[in-house]
Protein backbone atom coordinates (compact mmCIF):
# COMPACT_ATOMS: atom_id res chain seq x y z
CA UNK A 1 0.00 0.00 0.00
CA UNK A 2 1.57 3.30 -1.04
CA UNK A 3 1.42 6.52 0.95
CA UNK A 4 -1.47 8.00 -1.02
CA UNK A 5 -3.60 4.90 -0.50
CA UNK A 6 -2.72 4.81 3.20
CA UNK A 7 -3.66 8.47 3.68
CA UNK A 8 -6.99 8.07 1.91
CA UNK A 9 -7.70 4.93 3.97
CA UNK A 10 -6.99 6.95 7.09
CA UNK A 11 -9.28 9.74 5.86
CA UNK A 12 -12.18 7.33 5.46
CA UNK A 13 -11.59 5.09 8.48
CA UNK A 14 -10.77 7.78 11.04
CA UNK A 15 -14.48 8.65 11.35
CA UNK A 16 -15.71 5.22 12.46
CA UNK A 17 -12.69 5.04 14.77
CA UNK A 18 -13.61 8.40 16.31
CA UNK A 19 -17.24 7.23 16.59
CA UNK A 20 -16.05 4.20 18.51
CA UNK A 21 -14.02 6.37 20.88
CA UNK A 22 -16.98 8.68 21.56
CA UNK A 23 -19.28 5.68 22.01
CA UNK A 24 -16.98 4.15 24.65
CA UNK A 25 -16.72 7.52 26.45
CA UNK A 26 -20.51 7.92 26.50
CA UNK A 27 -21.01 4.37 27.79
CA UNK A 28 -18.48 4.92 30.57
CA UNK A 29 -20.10 8.24 31.53
CA UNK A 30 -23.57 6.74 31.69
CA UNK A 31 -22.36 3.87 33.90
CA UNK A 32 -20.79 6.45 36.26
CA UNK A 33 -23.95 8.58 36.26
CA UNK A 34 -26.09 5.52 36.99
CA UNK A 35 -23.86 4.51 39.93
CA UNK A 36 -23.94 8.05 41.30
CA UNK A 37 -27.72 8.24 40.98
CA UNK A 38 -28.09 4.88 42.72
CA UNK A 39 -25.86 6.05 45.59
CA UNK A 40 -28.09 9.09 46.05
CA UNK A 41 -31.21 6.98 45.64
CA UNK A 42 -32.34 9.13 42.68
CA UNK A 43 -33.28 8.34 39.10
CA UNK A 44 -30.72 8.85 36.33
CA UNK A 45 -33.18 11.19 34.57
CA UNK B 1 -23.89 1.56 -13.04
CA UNK B 2 -27.28 1.58 -11.32
CA UNK B 3 -27.79 -0.66 -8.30
CA UNK B 4 -31.06 -2.05 -6.94
CA UNK B 5 -32.41 -2.24 -3.38
CA UNK B 6 -32.45 -5.33 -1.17
CA UNK B 7 -36.02 -6.39 -0.35
CA UNK B 8 -37.14 -7.63 3.07
CA UNK B 9 -40.41 -9.50 3.39
CA UNK B 10 -43.34 -7.67 4.97
CA UNK B 11 -43.14 -9.91 8.03
CA UNK B 12 -39.42 -9.19 8.53
CA UNK B 13 -39.87 -5.42 8.36
CA UNK B 14 -42.87 -5.52 10.70
CA UNK B 15 -40.88 -7.68 13.10
CA UNK B 16 -37.92 -5.28 13.07
CA UNK B 17 -40.16 -2.26 13.63
CA UNK B 18 -42.07 -4.05 16.39
CA UNK B 19 -38.79 -5.04 18.06
CA UNK B 20 -37.43 -1.49 17.81
CA UNK B 21 -40.49 0.45 18.97
CA UNK B 22 -41.68 -2.28 21.36
CA UNK B 23 -38.21 -2.53 22.92
CA UNK B 24 -37.95 1.25 23.23
CA UNK B 25 -41.38 1.43 24.85
CA UNK B 26 -40.44 -1.29 27.35
CA UNK B 27 -37.26 0.62 28.22
CA UNK B 28 -39.27 3.72 29.13
CA UNK B 29 -41.20 1.63 31.67
CA UNK B 30 -37.93 1.52 33.69
CA UNK B 31 -38.08 5.27 34.34
CA UNK B 32 -41.85 5.74 34.30
CA UNK B 33 -43.56 7.43 37.26
CA UNK B 34 -47.27 7.19 37.93
CA UNK B 35 -47.42 10.90 38.63
CA UNK B 36 -45.04 12.77 36.35
CA UNK B 37 -44.60 16.48 37.13
CA UNK B 38 -44.61 19.32 34.65
CA UNK B 39 -40.94 20.29 35.17
CA UNK B 40 -39.67 16.75 34.68
CA UNK B 41 -41.87 16.39 31.60
CA UNK B 42 -40.06 19.37 30.04
CA UNK B 43 -36.47 19.27 31.33
CA UNK B 44 -36.14 16.10 33.48
CA UNK B 45 -34.30 16.79 36.75
CA UNK B 46 -32.07 19.60 35.31
CA UNK B 47 -28.99 17.67 36.44
CA UNK B 48 -28.60 15.09 33.67
CA UNK B 49 -25.04 13.76 33.47
CA UNK B 50 -22.56 13.96 30.57
CA UNK B 51 -23.33 10.52 29.16
CA UNK B 52 -27.08 10.86 28.77
CA UNK B 53 -26.96 14.56 27.87
CA UNK B 54 -24.29 14.22 25.18
CA UNK B 55 -25.92 11.15 23.67
CA UNK B 56 -29.24 12.97 23.62
CA UNK B 57 -27.69 16.08 22.01
CA UNK B 58 -25.96 13.96 19.37
CA UNK B 59 -29.01 11.81 18.65
CA UNK B 60 -31.23 14.88 18.35
CA UNK B 61 -28.83 16.71 16.04
CA UNK B 62 -28.57 13.68 13.75
CA UNK B 63 -31.72 13.02 11.78
CA UNK B 64 -32.28 10.78 8.81
CA UNK B 65 -31.57 13.64 6.41
CA UNK B 66 -28.13 14.19 8.01
CA UNK B 67 -26.39 11.22 6.50
CA UNK B 68 -28.39 11.18 3.27
CA UNK B 69 -27.36 14.82 2.75
CA UNK B 70 -23.75 14.14 3.81
CA UNK B 71 -23.59 11.27 1.31
CA UNK B 72 -25.11 13.52 -1.37
CA UNK B 73 -22.45 16.10 -0.59
CA UNK B 74 -19.72 13.45 -0.91
CA UNK B 75 -21.22 12.21 -4.18
CA UNK B 76 -21.57 15.73 -5.62
CA UNK B 77 -18.44 17.49 -4.41
CA UNK B 78 -15.98 14.61 -3.95
CA UNK B 79 -13.43 14.24 -1.15
CA UNK B 80 -14.27 17.51 0.63
CA UNK B 81 -18.05 17.01 0.35
CA UNK B 82 -18.70 15.05 3.58
CA UNK B 83 -16.58 17.56 5.52
CA UNK B 84 -18.58 20.49 4.15
CA UNK B 85 -21.72 18.90 5.54
CA UNK B 86 -20.62 17.27 8.78
CA UNK B 87 -17.85 19.52 10.04
CA UNK B 88 -19.87 22.74 10.07
CA UNK B 89 -22.87 21.01 11.63
CA UNK B 90 -20.61 19.64 14.35
CA UNK B 91 -18.89 22.95 15.02
CA UNK B 92 -22.21 24.64 15.56
CA UNK B 93 -22.89 22.35 18.52
CA UNK B 94 -19.58 23.51 19.93
CA UNK B 95 -20.24 27.20 19.34
CA UNK B 96 -23.60 27.18 21.08
CA UNK B 97 -22.40 26.07 24.50
CA UNK B 98 -20.91 29.40 25.73
CA UNK B 99 -24.26 31.04 24.96
CA UNK B 100 -26.01 28.12 26.62
CA UNK B 101 -24.00 28.71 29.78
CA UNK B 102 -25.22 32.31 29.76
CA UNK B 103 -28.87 31.23 29.24
CA UNK B 104 -28.54 28.83 32.15
CA UNK B 105 -26.91 31.42 34.41
CA UNK B 106 -29.68 33.96 33.77
CA UNK B 107 -32.57 31.49 34.07
CA UNK B 108 -31.49 28.30 35.86
CA UNK B 109 -35.07 27.09 36.20
CA UNK B 110 -36.17 27.76 32.62
CA UNK B 111 -37.74 25.12 30.41
CA UNK B 112 -37.66 27.02 27.12
CA UNK B 113 -35.60 29.86 25.68
CA UNK B 114 -38.94 31.60 25.13
CA UNK B 115 -39.47 31.88 28.90
CA UNK B 116 -36.14 33.67 29.23
CA UNK B 117 -36.97 36.01 26.35
CA UNK B 118 -40.44 36.62 27.85
CA UNK B 119 -38.82 37.70 31.11
CA UNK B 120 -36.38 39.89 29.17
CA UNK B 121 -38.76 41.47 26.66
CA UNK B 122 -42.38 40.32 26.96
CA UNK B 123 -44.82 38.40 24.82
CA UNK B 124 -44.14 39.53 21.25
CA UNK B 125 -40.46 38.52 21.25
CA UNK B 126 -41.27 35.29 23.07
CA UNK B 127 -43.99 34.42 20.57
CA UNK B 128 -41.60 34.96 17.63
CA UNK B 129 -39.43 32.23 19.13
CA UNK B 130 -42.43 30.03 19.89
CA UNK B 131 -43.89 30.32 16.37
CA UNK B 132 -40.54 29.60 14.73
CA UNK B 133 -40.18 26.48 16.86
CA UNK B 134 -43.70 25.23 16.28
CA UNK B 135 -43.12 25.50 12.53
CA UNK B 136 -39.59 24.09 12.73
CA UNK B 137 -40.44 21.09 14.88
CA UNK B 138 -43.56 20.29 12.85
CA UNK B 139 -41.48 20.29 9.67
CA UNK B 140 -38.84 18.16 11.34
CA UNK B 141 -41.48 15.65 12.46
CA UNK B 142 -42.86 15.47 8.96
CA UNK B 143 -39.42 15.02 7.39
CA UNK B 144 -38.53 12.23 9.81
CA UNK B 145 -41.82 10.40 9.30
CA UNK B 146 -41.35 10.82 5.54
CA UNK B 147 -37.88 9.26 5.81
CA UNK B 148 -39.38 6.29 7.67
CA UNK B 149 -42.05 5.85 4.99
CA UNK B 150 -39.50 6.09 2.18
CA UNK B 151 -37.17 3.58 3.82
CA UNK B 152 -39.95 1.06 4.45
CA UNK B 153 -41.22 1.50 0.88
CA UNK B 154 -37.85 0.91 -0.81
CA UNK B 155 -36.72 -2.01 1.36
CA UNK B 156 -40.00 -3.93 1.65
CA UNK B 157 -43.38 -4.46 -0.04
CA UNK B 158 -45.03 -2.31 2.65
CA UNK B 159 -46.42 1.05 1.52
CA UNK B 160 -44.94 4.48 2.22
CA UNK B 161 -47.99 5.39 4.32
CA UNK B 162 -47.58 2.27 6.47
CA UNK B 163 -44.00 3.28 7.30
CA UNK B 164 -45.10 6.83 8.15
CA UNK B 165 -47.88 5.66 10.48
CA UNK B 166 -45.76 3.01 12.24
CA UNK B 167 -42.97 5.53 12.92
CA UNK B 168 -45.42 8.20 14.13
CA UNK B 169 -47.33 5.91 16.46
CA UNK B 170 -44.14 4.20 17.65
CA UNK B 171 -42.43 7.46 18.63
CA UNK B 172 -45.57 8.83 20.29
CA UNK B 173 -46.10 5.62 22.28
CA UNK B 174 -42.78 5.75 24.09
CA UNK B 175 -42.63 9.57 24.53
CA UNK B 176 -46.24 10.29 25.52
CA UNK B 177 -46.21 9.47 29.24
CA UNK B 178 -42.80 10.63 30.52
CA UNK B 179 -42.03 13.30 27.89
CA UNK B 180 -38.48 14.65 27.92
CA UNK B 181 -37.30 12.03 30.45
CA UNK B 182 -38.31 9.27 28.06
CA UNK B 183 -36.74 11.08 25.09
CA UNK B 184 -33.37 11.51 26.81
CA UNK B 185 -33.30 7.95 28.11
CA UNK B 186 -34.20 6.38 24.78
CA UNK B 187 -31.87 8.76 22.87
CA UNK B 188 -29.01 7.10 24.72
CA UNK B 189 -30.05 3.61 23.64
CA UNK B 190 -30.77 4.77 20.09
CA UNK B 191 -27.43 6.56 19.81
CA UNK B 192 -25.51 3.54 21.06
CA UNK B 193 -27.20 1.45 18.37
CA UNK B 194 -26.62 4.12 15.73
CA UNK B 195 -22.92 4.54 16.55
CA UNK B 196 -22.21 0.83 16.87
CA UNK B 197 -23.81 0.18 13.49
CA UNK B 198 -21.99 3.13 11.84
CA UNK B 199 -18.66 1.85 13.22
CA UNK B 200 -19.24 -1.49 11.49
CA UNK B 201 -20.93 -0.37 8.27
CA UNK B 202 -18.43 2.22 7.02
CA UNK B 203 -15.32 -0.03 6.92
CA UNK B 204 -17.49 -2.93 5.70
CA UNK B 205 -18.59 -0.91 2.66
CA UNK B 206 -15.06 0.36 1.95
CA UNK B 207 -13.66 -3.17 1.82
CA UNK B 208 -16.69 -4.68 0.06
CA UNK B 209 -16.20 -2.13 -2.74
CA UNK B 210 -12.64 -3.27 -3.37
CA UNK B 211 -10.77 -1.62 -0.49
CA UNK B 212 -8.58 1.50 -0.41
CA UNK B 213 -6.74 0.62 -3.65
CA UNK B 214 -9.97 0.50 -5.66
CA UNK B 215 -11.02 3.81 -4.07
CA UNK B 216 -7.75 5.52 -5.02
CA UNK B 217 -8.01 4.13 -8.57
CA UNK B 218 -11.57 5.47 -8.79
CA UNK B 219 -10.43 8.94 -7.70
CA UNK B 220 -8.70 9.45 -11.05
CA UNK B 221 -12.08 9.49 -12.79
CA UNK B 222 -13.23 12.52 -10.75
CA UNK B 223 -12.90 16.16 -11.74
CA UNK B 224 -10.01 18.14 -10.27
CA UNK B 225 -12.45 20.00 -7.99
CA UNK B 226 -13.86 16.71 -6.73
CA UNK B 227 -10.35 15.44 -5.99
CA UNK B 228 -9.44 18.55 -4.01
CA UNK B 229 -9.80 18.93 -0.24
CA UNK B 230 -10.10 22.68 -0.83
CA UNK B 231 -12.86 22.77 -3.44
CA UNK B 232 -14.19 26.32 -3.84
CA UNK B 233 -17.44 25.03 -5.33
CA UNK B 234 -18.02 22.71 -2.37
CA UNK B 235 -17.43 25.56 0.06
CA UNK B 236 -19.66 28.10 -1.69
CA UNK B 237 -22.51 25.74 -2.61
CA UNK B 238 -22.53 23.40 0.38
CA UNK B 239 -20.25 24.47 3.23
CA UNK B 240 -20.95 28.17 3.57
CA UNK B 241 -24.79 28.11 3.32
CA UNK B 242 -24.90 25.17 5.73
CA UNK B 243 -22.48 26.88 8.13
CA UNK B 244 -24.75 29.92 8.47
CA UNK B 245 -27.95 27.87 8.49
CA UNK B 246 -26.89 25.61 11.35
CA UNK B 247 -25.78 28.52 13.50
CA UNK B 248 -29.32 29.83 13.21
CA UNK B 249 -30.69 26.38 13.92
CA UNK B 250 -28.50 25.96 17.01
CA UNK B 251 -29.51 29.24 18.61
CA UNK B 252 -33.20 29.28 17.81
CA UNK B 253 -34.17 25.64 18.21
CA UNK B 254 -36.00 24.50 21.33
CA UNK B 255 -34.71 20.91 20.98
CA UNK B 256 -31.22 22.30 21.66
CA UNK B 257 -32.13 24.82 24.36
CA UNK B 258 -34.24 22.18 26.13
CA UNK B 259 -31.08 20.10 26.57
CA UNK B 260 -29.13 23.17 27.68
CA UNK B 261 -31.67 23.65 30.46
CA UNK B 262 -31.73 19.95 31.34
CA UNK B 263 -28.04 19.07 31.65
CA UNK B 264 -26.20 19.49 34.94
CA UNK B 265 -24.90 23.06 34.71
CA UNK B 266 -21.30 22.07 35.42
CA UNK B 267 -21.34 19.57 32.54
CA UNK B 268 -22.58 21.89 29.75
CA UNK B 269 -19.13 22.32 28.19
CA UNK B 270 -18.08 18.65 28.26
CA UNK B 271 -21.53 17.57 27.04
CA UNK B 272 -21.36 19.81 23.99
CA UNK B 273 -17.75 18.90 23.17
CA UNK B 274 -18.66 15.20 23.26
CA UNK B 275 -21.73 15.81 21.10
CA UNK B 276 -19.59 17.79 18.62
CA UNK B 277 -17.19 14.89 18.20
CA UNK B 278 -19.97 12.30 18.06
CA UNK B 279 -22.00 14.18 15.46
CA UNK B 280 -18.98 14.95 13.27
CA UNK B 281 -17.68 11.39 13.34
CA UNK B 282 -20.98 9.73 12.48
CA UNK B 283 -22.20 12.16 9.83
CA UNK B 284 -18.88 12.65 8.04
CA UNK B 285 -18.26 8.89 8.24
CA UNK B 286 -21.61 8.02 6.68
CA UNK B 287 -21.06 10.81 4.13
CA UNK B 288 -18.01 8.86 2.95
CA UNK B 289 -20.43 6.29 1.49
CA UNK B 290 -21.45 8.94 -1.07
CA UNK B 291 -17.80 9.53 -1.93
CA UNK B 292 -17.21 5.77 -2.31
CA UNK B 293 -20.27 5.56 -4.58
CA UNK B 294 -18.86 8.37 -6.71
CA UNK B 295 -15.47 6.73 -7.15
CA UNK B 296 -17.17 3.41 -7.98
CA UNK B 297 -19.24 5.10 -10.71
CA UNK B 298 -22.61 4.26 -9.11
CA UNK B 299 -25.66 6.12 -10.43
CA UNK B 300 -28.37 7.01 -7.88
CA UNK B 301 -31.67 5.30 -8.65
CA UNK B 302 -34.14 7.63 -10.43
CA UNK B 303 -31.49 10.36 -10.13
CA UNK B 304 -32.34 10.76 -6.43
CA UNK B 305 -29.13 10.95 -4.38
CA UNK B 306 -31.11 10.05 -1.22
CA UNK B 307 -31.15 6.52 -2.66
CA UNK B 308 -27.34 6.26 -2.69
CA UNK B 309 -26.74 4.87 0.81
CA UNK B 310 -29.59 2.30 0.66
CA UNK B 311 -28.42 1.23 -2.82
CA UNK B 312 -24.79 0.78 -1.75
CA UNK B 313 -25.73 -1.02 1.47
CA UNK B 314 -28.18 -3.28 -0.41
CA UNK B 315 -25.65 -4.25 -3.05
CA UNK B 316 -22.40 -4.66 -1.17
CA UNK B 317 -23.45 -5.89 2.26
CA UNK B 318 -25.17 -8.99 3.61
CA UNK B 319 -28.89 -8.99 4.53
CA UNK B 320 -27.96 -8.79 8.23
CA UNK B 321 -26.00 -5.59 7.58
CA UNK B 322 -28.91 -4.21 5.56
CA UNK B 323 -31.14 -4.92 8.58
CA UNK B 324 -28.64 -3.10 10.82
CA UNK B 325 -28.66 -0.16 8.41
CA UNK B 326 -32.47 -0.16 8.56
CA UNK B 327 -32.29 0.09 12.36
CA UNK B 328 -29.66 2.85 12.09
CA UNK B 329 -32.01 5.02 10.03
CA UNK B 330 -35.02 4.25 12.25
CA UNK B 331 -32.94 5.10 15.36
CA UNK B 332 -31.77 8.42 13.95
CA UNK B 333 -35.19 9.58 12.79
CA UNK B 334 -36.96 8.41 15.96
CA UNK B 335 -34.51 10.16 18.29
CA UNK B 336 -35.05 13.45 16.46
CA UNK B 337 -38.81 12.99 16.23
CA UNK B 338 -39.17 12.34 19.96
CA UNK B 339 -37.15 15.52 20.65
CA UNK B 340 -39.48 17.47 18.38
CA UNK B 341 -42.51 16.15 20.26
CA UNK B 342 -40.91 17.20 23.55
CA UNK B 343 -39.98 20.63 22.17
CA UNK B 344 -43.51 21.24 20.91
CA UNK B 345 -45.09 20.10 24.17
CA UNK B 346 -42.73 22.33 26.23
CA UNK B 347 -43.55 25.35 24.07
CA UNK B 348 -47.29 24.79 24.43
CA UNK B 349 -46.94 24.11 28.17
CA UNK B 350 -44.57 26.91 29.17
CA UNK B 351 -44.68 29.58 26.45
CA UNK B 352 -48.31 29.43 25.37
CA UNK B 353 -50.19 28.17 28.45
CA UNK B 354 -47.79 29.13 31.28
CA UNK B 355 -46.87 32.63 30.16
CA UNK B 356 -49.72 33.77 27.94
CA UNK B 357 -52.89 31.98 29.09
CA UNK B 358 -52.40 31.22 32.79
CA UNK B 359 -50.26 34.37 33.19
CA UNK B 360 -47.69 32.78 35.50
CA UNK B 361 -50.32 31.04 37.66
CA UNK B 362 -50.54 27.74 35.81
CA UNK B 363 -52.10 24.56 37.11
CA UNK B 364 -49.30 21.92 36.80
CA UNK B 365 -51.80 19.09 36.19
CA UNK B 366 -53.48 20.98 33.36
CA UNK B 367 -50.06 21.90 32.05
CA UNK B 368 -49.08 18.24 31.84
CA UNK B 369 -52.35 17.44 30.09
CA UNK B 370 -51.64 20.20 27.54
CA UNK B 371 -48.18 18.73 26.95
CA UNK B 372 -49.55 15.28 26.22
CA UNK B 373 -52.39 16.54 24.02
CA UNK B 374 -49.80 18.58 22.08
CA UNK B 375 -47.79 15.43 21.43
CA UNK B 376 -50.84 13.60 20.08
CA UNK B 377 -51.86 16.53 17.88
CA UNK B 378 -48.30 17.10 16.60
CA UNK B 379 -47.92 13.42 15.72
CA UNK B 380 -51.23 13.45 13.86
CA UNK B 381 -50.22 16.57 11.92
CA UNK B 382 -46.77 15.11 11.16
CA UNK B 383 -48.32 11.89 9.86
CA UNK B 384 -50.89 13.70 7.72
CA UNK B 385 -48.32 16.10 6.22
CA UNK B 386 -45.88 13.25 5.56
CA UNK B 387 -48.56 10.96 4.08
CA UNK B 388 -49.61 13.58 1.55
CA UNK B 389 -45.95 14.34 0.70
CA UNK B 390 -46.66 18.08 0.93
CA UNK B 391 -44.12 20.44 -0.58
CA UNK B 392 -42.54 22.09 2.44
CA UNK B 393 -39.67 23.87 0.75
CA UNK B 394 -41.15 27.36 1.22
CA UNK B 395 -41.97 26.66 4.87
CA UNK B 396 -38.50 25.25 5.43
CA UNK B 397 -36.84 28.28 3.87
CA UNK B 398 -39.07 30.59 5.93
CA UNK B 399 -38.22 28.90 9.25
CA UNK B 400 -34.50 28.88 8.44
CA UNK B 401 -34.67 32.60 7.74
CA UNK B 402 -36.63 33.28 10.92
CA UNK B 403 -34.02 31.49 12.99
CA UNK B 404 -31.25 33.39 11.14
CA UNK B 405 -32.99 36.68 11.86
CA UNK B 406 -33.29 36.01 15.60
CA UNK B 407 -29.66 34.95 16.21
CA UNK B 408 -28.28 38.40 16.97
CA UNK B 409 -31.37 39.77 18.79
CA UNK B 410 -31.47 36.69 21.08
CA UNK B 411 -27.76 36.75 21.89
CA UNK B 412 -27.66 40.54 22.28
CA UNK B 413 -30.69 40.37 24.58
CA UNK B 414 -28.91 38.14 27.07
CA UNK B 415 -25.66 40.14 27.17
CA UNK B 416 -26.59 43.77 26.43
CA UNK B 417 -28.95 45.65 28.76
CA UNK B 418 -29.88 48.26 26.11
CA UNK B 419 -31.79 45.89 23.79
CA UNK B 420 -35.54 46.59 23.86
CA UNK B 421 -38.59 44.54 22.94
CA UNK B 422 -39.27 46.89 19.99
CA UNK B 423 -35.68 46.47 18.76
CA UNK B 424 -36.02 42.68 18.97
CA UNK B 425 -39.39 42.52 17.21
CA UNK B 426 -38.67 45.07 14.48
CA UNK B 427 -35.22 43.72 13.72
CA UNK B 428 -36.65 40.25 13.10
CA UNK B 429 -39.57 41.63 11.05
CA UNK B 430 -37.42 43.82 8.79
CA UNK B 431 -34.81 41.08 8.35
CA UNK B 432 -37.52 38.62 7.32
CA UNK B 433 -38.94 41.05 4.76
CA UNK B 434 -35.56 41.70 3.15
CA UNK B 435 -34.70 38.00 3.27
CA UNK B 436 -37.86 37.18 1.31
CA UNK B 437 -37.06 39.84 -1.30
CA UNK B 438 -33.68 38.18 -1.95
CA UNK B 439 -34.50 34.49 -1.47
CA UNK B 440 -37.60 34.50 -3.67
CA UNK B 441 -35.91 36.82 -6.21
CA UNK B 442 -38.59 39.50 -5.90
CA UNK B 443 -36.00 42.17 -6.71
CA UNK B 444 -33.61 42.12 -9.69
CA UNK B 445 -30.12 41.54 -8.22
CA UNK B 446 -28.35 44.06 -10.43
CA UNK B 447 -26.75 47.47 -10.06
CA UNK B 448 -27.16 49.43 -6.83
CA UNK B 449 -29.72 47.01 -5.35
CA UNK B 450 -27.26 44.13 -5.63
CA UNK B 451 -24.47 46.17 -4.05
CA UNK B 452 -26.70 47.14 -1.12
CA UNK B 453 -27.65 43.53 -0.40
CA UNK B 454 -24.06 42.39 -0.82
CA UNK B 455 -23.09 44.99 1.79
CA UNK B 456 -25.82 43.63 4.12
CA UNK B 457 -24.48 40.14 3.56
CA UNK B 458 -20.98 41.32 4.50
CA UNK B 459 -22.44 42.61 7.78
CA UNK B 460 -24.09 39.21 8.21
CA UNK B 461 -20.75 37.40 7.76
CA UNK B 462 -19.14 39.81 10.23
CA UNK B 463 -21.89 39.09 12.77
CA UNK B 464 -21.50 35.31 12.51
CA UNK B 465 -17.70 35.36 12.83
CA UNK B 466 -17.88 38.07 15.50
CA UNK B 467 -20.40 36.12 17.60
CA UNK B 468 -18.33 32.96 17.38
CA UNK B 469 -15.18 34.79 18.48
CA UNK B 470 -17.17 36.58 21.19
CA UNK B 471 -18.42 33.25 22.55
CA UNK B 472 -14.92 32.03 23.32
CA UNK B 473 -12.72 35.14 23.43
CA UNK B 474 -14.90 37.90 24.86
CA UNK B 475 -16.37 41.12 23.55
CA UNK B 476 -13.20 42.94 22.43
CA UNK B 477 -11.72 40.12 20.38
CA UNK B 478 -15.21 39.31 19.14
CA UNK B 479 -15.46 42.85 17.78
CA UNK B 480 -11.99 42.65 16.23
CA UNK B 481 -12.78 39.35 14.48
CA UNK B 482 -16.17 40.71 13.41
CA UNK B 483 -14.68 43.86 11.86
CA UNK B 484 -11.92 41.92 10.09
CA UNK B 485 -14.45 39.40 8.77
CA UNK B 486 -16.72 42.25 7.65
CA UNK B 487 -13.90 43.97 5.71
CA UNK B 488 -12.88 40.70 4.08
CA UNK B 489 -16.49 39.83 3.26
CA UNK B 490 -17.11 43.28 1.77
CA UNK B 491 -14.05 42.84 -0.46
CA UNK B 492 -15.17 39.40 -1.68
CA UNK B 493 -18.95 39.93 -1.72
CA UNK B 494 -19.27 43.07 -3.84
CA UNK B 495 -20.06 42.08 -7.41
CA UNK B 496 -19.86 38.38 -6.53
CA UNK B 497 -22.38 37.26 -3.90
CA UNK B 498 -25.39 38.20 -6.10
CA UNK B 499 -24.91 34.89 -7.96
CA UNK B 500 -25.35 32.84 -4.75
CA UNK B 501 -28.96 33.62 -3.84
CA UNK B 502 -29.32 31.19 -0.91
CA UNK B 503 -26.17 32.40 0.81
CA UNK B 504 -26.91 36.06 0.05
CA UNK B 505 -30.41 35.77 1.54
CA UNK B 506 -29.21 33.97 4.71
CA UNK B 507 -26.47 36.52 5.35
CA UNK B 508 -28.89 39.38 4.67
CA UNK B 509 -31.16 38.07 7.44
CA UNK B 510 -28.23 37.98 9.89
CA UNK B 511 -26.91 41.41 8.84
CA UNK B 512 -30.16 43.35 8.70
CA UNK B 513 -31.48 42.06 12.02
CA UNK B 514 -28.17 43.07 13.62
CA UNK B 515 -28.22 46.56 12.13
CA UNK B 516 -31.85 47.28 13.04
CA UNK B 517 -31.54 45.79 16.54
CA UNK B 518 -28.34 47.72 17.27
CA UNK B 519 -29.55 51.08 15.93
CA UNK B 520 -32.94 50.89 17.67
CA UNK B 521 -31.34 49.82 20.96
CA UNK B 522 -28.80 52.63 20.85
CA UNK B 523 -31.53 55.19 20.08
CA UNK B 524 -33.81 53.93 22.84
CA UNK B 525 -34.26 56.07 25.93
CA UNK B 526 -35.70 53.17 27.95
CA UNK B 527 -33.95 52.40 31.26
CA UNK B 528 -31.27 49.72 31.15
CA UNK B 529 -32.50 46.20 31.90
CA UNK B 530 -31.64 44.48 35.18
CA UNK B 531 -30.70 40.87 34.27
CA UNK B 532 -31.23 39.79 37.88
CA UNK B 533 -35.00 40.01 37.38
CA UNK B 534 -35.02 37.11 34.90
CA UNK B 535 -34.31 34.51 37.58
CA UNK B 536 -37.15 35.91 39.70
CA UNK B 537 -39.63 35.65 36.86
CA UNK B 538 -38.67 32.26 35.36
CA UNK B 539 -39.68 29.75 38.02
CA UNK B 540 -40.29 26.06 38.50
CA UNK B 541 -43.80 24.67 37.96
CA UNK B 542 -43.28 21.76 40.33
CA UNK B 543 -45.00 22.57 43.67
CA UNK B 544 -42.43 20.48 45.56
CA UNK B 545 -39.42 22.29 44.04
Amino acid sequence: MNTKTALYSLYILMWPALSLGVLLYILRSVVRDAREAKKQNKGIV
Amino acid sequence: MELDFYQFSTATVLLMLAAFYGGTYLLTLMIRKKNENADAYMVANQRIGIGLASSSMTATWIWAASFYAAATSGYTYGVSGPLHYGLWGALMILFIYPFGQRFRKLAPKAHTLGELIHARHGSSSQLILAVSNVLGSTISLMVNFTAAGALVAVLSPLSFQAGVIIAGVGVLAYTFWSGFRAAVFTDFIQLVALMAIAVVIIPAILFAMGGPSAFVTGLSSLTLEQQSFFSKTAFLEQGAPFFFAVLAYAVGNQTISQRLFAVDEKHIKSTFITATLGYGAIVIGLGMIGLLALTAGIEPMNGDTNNLIPQVVSTYLSPIMVALFFLLVISSLSSTADSDLCALSAIMMADVYGKNIAKDKPDPTRMLFIGRITMVAATAIGIVFASFSLDILVMLVFVGALWGAIVFPVIASVFWDKVTNAAFTWSVTVAMLLFCLVRFELLPMVGLIAYVFEAFSAVGAAVVIGLMAFAFLGVRLGAVFGVLAGIAALYFNLGFMRDYTVLLASLTAFGVSTLVCTVMSLMSKAPRFDFGTINEEVQSYDPSA
